[in-house]
């Protein structure tokens, strides 16, 4: 099953997914599509205009154009996930998903299509570790 | 990536990727290593790698080819997701623990979500110190 992981670009997440027999969905392997591609060659014009009238379906037009930006990449994926996974407490300096307002909107979007979710937290310590990584995964092989 | 702590060495990964004999691009870095190729021969690599130190070796896509201009530190690329990377390579460790404990099929109850520490509890450790 294709599961949409939050945050988008989590090496934990995504390694736990592909480990337990599911397909991760994750911005890295979005933008690799994107960068690769010869329109996107020219820094720093890396947004298309299809990517803006992409972000709209997801956001209106007075919301800012950071968080359109975002949802024109992250939007798709929610369409084409079967399940999610958040991990709440992220570190505000998580790279390319450090913008609180797409953080709520994607969340809000992965709850309106009623998937199977399940939200966990980031681990502080091994005990923490162990009930997290114990979850994620009865819920993905619960994930038929 | 490898977690921190395993005993493996970035070099030794890549010694053992290339004797794989896959024929894929690799470059070792400072925490583990990168690869690039087709997606089958990928595919049949990764088993292969995480076998070798099944819960400290962490596999994810990377968005931006090897060496490429806008990433790559030889050309003075920008590193954005420095931070992220930062932060899950500090928990691995945990990770670590609970896929141990889900290989051995330990019970992990459930225990109630962190709170933050009340104001008139700071204040007694606080007067408890002053003491």
């Amino acid at each position: 099953m294709k599961v949409f992981i939050v945050p988008p670009n989590s090496l934990i997440l995504y390694d736990l997914v592909e480990r337990f027999g599911h397909q991760p969905l994750s911005v890295m392997g979005e933008l690799r599509e994107k960068v690769t591609q010869r329109e996107m060659e020219a820094p720093p014009l890396n947004v298309t205009q299809k990517d803006v009238m992409k972000g709209l379906k997801y956001a209106g037009i007075e919301v800012p154009s950071g968080v359109r930006g975002r949802l024109a990449i992250w939007g798709p994926m929610i369409d084409e996930a079967e399940a999610a996974i958040i991990m709440h407490d992220t570190p505000f300096t998580f790279g390319c998903v450090g913008c609180h307002r797409t953080n709520l909107m994607l969340m809000y979007l992965i709850r309106k299509k009623k998937i199977p979710t399940i939200e966990v937290d980031y681990p502080h310590d091994e005990e923490e570790g162990k009930i997290m990584v114990n979850k994620v995964k009865c819920f993905l092989e619960g994930l038929k | 990536m490898i977690a921190p702590t395993s005993e493996l060495t970035p070099d030794q990964l890549t010694r053992f990727i290339h004797q794989l004999g896959y024929g894929l691009t690799i470059k070792e870095t400072c925490y583990g290593a990168n690869i690039e190729g087709p997606k089958d021969l990928v595919a049949k690599a990764v088993p292969e790698i995480r076998r070798l130190d099944p819960n400290r070796i962490f596999i994810k896509v990377r968005a931006y080819p090897i060496g490429d201009e806008r990433r790559c530190r030889a050309h003075h690329g920008s590193r954005p997701g420095f931070n992220q990377m930062e932060k899950e390579w500090k928990d691995l460790p945990l990770i670590e623990a609970g896929l141990v404990a889900a290989e051995a099929g330990e019970a992990c109850p459930t225990k109630p979500a962190r709170r933050q520490l009340p104001i008139k509890r700071l204040l007694e450790i606080a007067q408890e110190e002053m003491k």
